[in-house]
């Protein structure tokens, strides 16, 4: 196997087109696939000396990540807690701390699992995705980027991600079988317009629910413009209910799943009120 | 292969290694620091626990040519017989070593954190250590105080075995 260990994004890019060879991230995930023999690529092209990659920055309105933003790194940054809170707190969550000092945003989309703990924080919050291959830049919303298969070309690198800075009160949680190190059996992103007593637009995304994560159209026109109390909850819960049912049919994790979702729908909307107060 | 330069509990080396092998490999067969133990090999235990760049991982999920130019620390290089790291003398004082498979990630994951924050909270102790508690098929979460410098230590432990013959 060989292996590329570039210094910029465009000299990734150009050593992505010439070699049959995968992109390594943090490698928490494809480190263990190759070890497996589940994935057996010719070259690695490692990302984790591009220093760009790394940044977290504001740019005219947008929270930018690089793709290469460690877990650790994210949920210590302040710019991320202020502008996207439910992804700050996915961050305190995933994994465990050997695992968010080296596994990052990038890599959570490359890998695209089910439960990636990353994934519904960012389609709650509006993300888009930046995307470099040889034929030029795309930058793409991660809502439609999800519904590609495959998701992207083996040559296509991820670059970052960019959050709308729209002062949103967002929130996380997730379900696991234990305290720590849990893998999401269920989790729930909420992003929320709040004025008052009154909610704007939501966005309710899930995840470890479908084979990828996804944002709840239903349940964003149910929940948008009304008023914050008990009732709107209540609604939410059904909402929520009925999506995970149709989303998951006849699996046999469909009966538990789909009553469980609604004490962490609950906890994830509670989680974007600290203390009932508003945090920005 | 290709050669890399590691940093290894301060000593230079300069190695040929095939890139898709693991640092956990490099450092138990190549450099002899047998003090780094895999577990189950899949990130989940902690057990292979070192310190790269001032950082804990799991050195079964890092290729060794992703450190290269890495400052490294296992095991050997906090403590030895003579001089113990004073987190060392906490566990040996309180027997906080059952079967000893982990201790070493467990006393890399303390020190890693006491070397950027030397007087913790319990809620940061408790993060830093959390991934003692989901490692086990059973465990004891044995609270014990411990004066260590200024700080108060609590402390969790696992009561294993099961686990790593599995």
């Amino acid at each position: 196997m060989k292996y590329f260990q570039p210094r910029s994004v465009s000299e990734a890019v150009e050593i992505a087109q010439t070699s049959e060879a995968a992109f390594l991230a943090g490698g928490t995930d494809l480190v263990l696939h190759i070890q497996t023999g589940k994935v057996q690529p010719k070259a690695l092209i490692d990302l984790g000396k591009i220093s760009e990659l790394h940044e977290i920055k504001e740019t005219d309105g947008y929270l930018d990540i690089g793709s290469m933003a460690s877990f650790a790194e994210m949920g210590q940054n302040k710019l991320v807690f202020q502008n996207a809170f439910a992804l700050w707190q996915a961050c305190q969550t995933m994994g465990s701390p050997q695992i968010r000092n080296k596994a990052t945003l990038g890599g959570n989309l490359g890998n695209c699992s089910p439960a990636a703990d990353g994934l519904p924080p960012l389609l709650a919050l509006g993300a888009d995705v930046h995307l470099i291959s040889r034929d030029g830049e795309e930058i793409i919303p991660l809502a439609s980027l999800l519904s590609r298969t495959p998701l992207m070309s083996q040559e296509t690198l991820i670059r970052g991600f960019r959050i709308p800075q729209k002062g949103l009160q967002s929130g996380f949680a997730k379900l696991g079988r234990r305290r720590a190190l849990a893998i999401a059996r269920l989790s729930v992103a909420v992003a929320i317009e709040v004025e008052g007593t009154q909610v704007g637009k939501v966005s309710v995304a899930l995840g470890a629910v479908s084979s990828r994560a996804f944002l709840g159209e239903s349940l964003c026109k149910e929940l948008s413009d009304q008023k914050l109390n008990e009732a709107w909850i209540e609604k939410g819960f059904e909402e929520v209910q009925r999506v995970v049912r149709v989303a998951l049919g006849e699996r046999s994790s469909a009966p538990y799943k789909r009553v469980a979702i609604s004490g962490v729908f609950r906890e994830a909307v509670a989680s974007c009120f600290p203390e009932g107060g508003s945090k920005a | 292969m290709m050669d890399i330069k590691l940093l290894v509990n301060k000593k230079p080396y300069t190695l040929n290694v095939d890139p898709s092998e693991r640092l956990l490999d490099v450092l138990r067969n190549r450099l002899g620091l047998i003090g780094t133990k895999e577990g189950c090999g899949e990130g989940e235990c902690g057990a292979c626990t070192v310190i790269i760049d001032g950082k804990t991982v799991n050195s079964c999920l890092v290729l060794v040519a992703q450190a290269d130019g890495c400052e490294i620390i296992t095991i050997e290089g906090v403590g030895n017989r003579r001089s113990l790291h004073p987190v060392q003398k906490a566990f040996v004082e309180v027997g906080a070593v059952q079967c000893g498979f982990c201790t070493p990630g467990m006393v890399l994951a303390a020190k890693a954190l006491l070397d950027k924050n030397a007087h913790p909270s319990d809620d940061e102790i408790g993060i830093a250590m959390s991934w003692l508690i989901g490692t086990n098929l059973s465990f004891n979460e044995i609270g014990y105080q411990r004066t260590y410098g200024n700080s108060s230590w609590s402390h969790h432990f696992c009561d294993h075995g099961l686990y790593f013959v599995r």
